[in-house]
């Protein structure tokens, strides 16, 4: 209850700010509209040469591309303006302030700023999934969308996580502030199916920087793709990178002592 | 001049050099696009013989060559100047007797450009030996004839994005403009696919635009697959945009100069 209200307290101060400049929320999702054009372009030039790619058609790269969009919308509304006030707080000493807040503080790091006008990318995401699995024509049953749901929120804790291992690395290496760079780089390769990389390509954005396991596994799942112990062990895997990630997160905590000293 | 410019390059290369580590990051970045485009149109061409006369290899080393090509093209120069306009601290460029934008952020990029090459060539090897690219097509006439293109289209691209940048006299929002210059080199320099293979609307428009001289036409010239007549088209079409980008950037250039000190920030 607490860390709700909490959250929407965060909400609000970002709406406030959102609502402050007007005409670059207008102008941003102008952009965003763009961007969408020309990734559905993309992929109409795709298949206007060939039928399937990586086994996968038309339709289900459309809902890839939905699902792709949610991991992103994570990415650019919650991890890069959260990193960027994460890496200021560590240089000037800020830090100390929201380790006092008597809240866990992996919290406060993750939801102080939120771009609140991202949320509608959300809804986009999901229309491209439902019109994507329309035009695929594949077979959904209530257990498949379930497991699709249950891999997809584990995939993005998995990059959630991640993500809190690579700033709280800061805590040990200052200098180490293009963090997140390598995540974002990789980020571009949830956009097709894994199974079109070479194989070298395909263990990176699998197990090093575990895009797929985000974008290509919950769909697969959608579609029937995948056998129960696999899903059961990408789901451990899930609860297990989130156990690692605030272990490290405390450890980091602790060798934390200000700008000052 | 020489002198001046000799003292920018050195000046500059020493702050480049600082940080080459975030470069690896930078360049890393950059790369993933292409590889992944190339991985996409590799297993279609494979899967069917050939894409539109496309096969596995010419895709291999359209982009295998793109990532020199764009990286030459390329500049940073709204990452460069577009703060210094926004938080003033162009004041003491501006009184010096030297155009700012011409010479010292010209020389920065080309020093950035430097050393990201330097970078690229060993990784671009190793990706050589990974996707084994089969360079038969490619002639030293071809790349003789590429090198002028190349140039042309880094300049033009340089006064295009100058312009853009420019434009932060005005705007604030100037990062959001370059956002969709960059989405217009996108859909017409050939990034994505070899513009053979995007639809004939956007190829016919991309015929009168300056951008497929930052990556198209100059892979093409290297891959030895471009006739005399469409060599000279190019070329043709290419020095009217640098005129057209020079007086682009020297109209919004003056004009924002002259607001900047009205403003008298």
């Amino acid at each position: 209850m607490h860390t709700l209200k909490l959250l929407s307290a965060f909400l609000k101060v970002n709406i406030q700010m959102a609502v402050a400049y007007r005409a670059d929320t207008i102008v941003n999702i102008l952009l965003n509209l763009m961007w969408l054009g020309w990734e559905l372009l993309t992929l109409s030039i795709i298949f206007s040469n060939t039928e399937t790619i990586g086994g996968w058609g038309f339709g289900e790269l459309i809902a890839l591309l939905g699902v792709f969009r949610l991991v992103n919308t994570m990415m650019i509304a919650l991890i890069w303006p959260n990193t960027e006030k994460f890496n200021q707080s560590i240089r000037d000493g800020s830090m100390d302030y929201t380790i006092l807040q008597p809240v866990n503080s992996m919290f406060l790091v993750t939801f102080s700023r939120i771009t609140v006008w991202r949320i509608w990318d959300l809804v986009l995401a999901i229309v491209l999934i439902v019109i994507g699995i329309n035009i695929s024509g594949d077979i959904v049953t209530p257990a498949s969308i379930l497991a699709f749901i249950l891999l997809a929120v584990s995939g993005v804790i998995i990059i959630y996580s991640l993500w809190i291992v690579l700033i709280a690395l800061t805590f040990w290496f200052t200098k180490f502030d293009n963090n997140v760079t390598i995540l974002q780089a990789l980020l571009d390769a949830g956009r097709y199916p894994s199974t079109v990389y070479p194989v070298w390509l395909r263990i990176i954005v699998t197990f090093l920087i575990p895009i797929a396991v985000a974008t290509t596994v919950p769909l697969q799942a959608l579609r029937g793709d995948l056998d129960a112990s696999r899903m059961v062990m990408f789901l451990v895997i899930g609860v297990v990178s989130f156990l690692i990630a605030t272990r490290v997160w405390k450890a980091g905590l602790k060798r934390y002592s200000g700008a000052s000293s | 001049m020489l002198l001046i410019f000799k003292r920018l390059w050195q000046v500059n290369w020493a702050e480049q050099w600082q940080y080459r580590a975030n470069l690896i990051m930078y360049l890393l970045y950059w790369l993933v696009s292409p590889i992944i485009y190339l991985a996409v149109w590799t297993s279609i061409a494979t899967a069917k013989g050939s894409v539109n006369g496309f096969t596995a290899n010419d895709f291999i080393t359209y982009y295998m060559i793109l990532l020199i090509v764009d990286q030459m093209t390329s500049n940073i120069i709204i990452h460069i100047f577009g703060y210094k306009i926004q938080d003033g601290s162009l004041s003491g460029e501006l009184i010096k007797p030297i155009h700012p934008m011409l010479t010292n952020t010209l020389v920065n990029d080309l020093a950035f450009k430097t050393l990201n090459l330097m970078w690229l060539v060993p990784i671009w090897l190793v990706l050589a030996l990974v996707f084994k690219p089969d360079f038969a097509s490619v002639t030293l006439n071809g790349i003789l004839f590429a090198l002028p293109a190349i140039v042309l289209g880094y300049f033009i691209n340089f006064l295009l994005s100058g312009a853009i940048t420019s434009l932060a006299f005005w705007t604030t929002r100037v990062f959001s403009i370059h956002e969709f210059y960059y989405a217009l080199i996108l859909v017409f320099a050939g990034q994505f696919v070899p513009l053979k293979l995007m639809p004939e609307l956007i190829q016919t428009i991309a015929r009168f635009l300056p951008f497929q001289l930052f990556m198209y036409l100059p892979i093409q010239m290297i891959q030895g697959n471009m006739s005399m007549n469409e060599i000279v088209q190019g070329y043709i079409t290419g020095l009217i945009w640098l005129v057209v980008a020079l007086m682009l950037f020297m109209f919004t250039w003056r004009r924002g100069v002259r607001r900047f000190s009205a403003v008298g920030a």
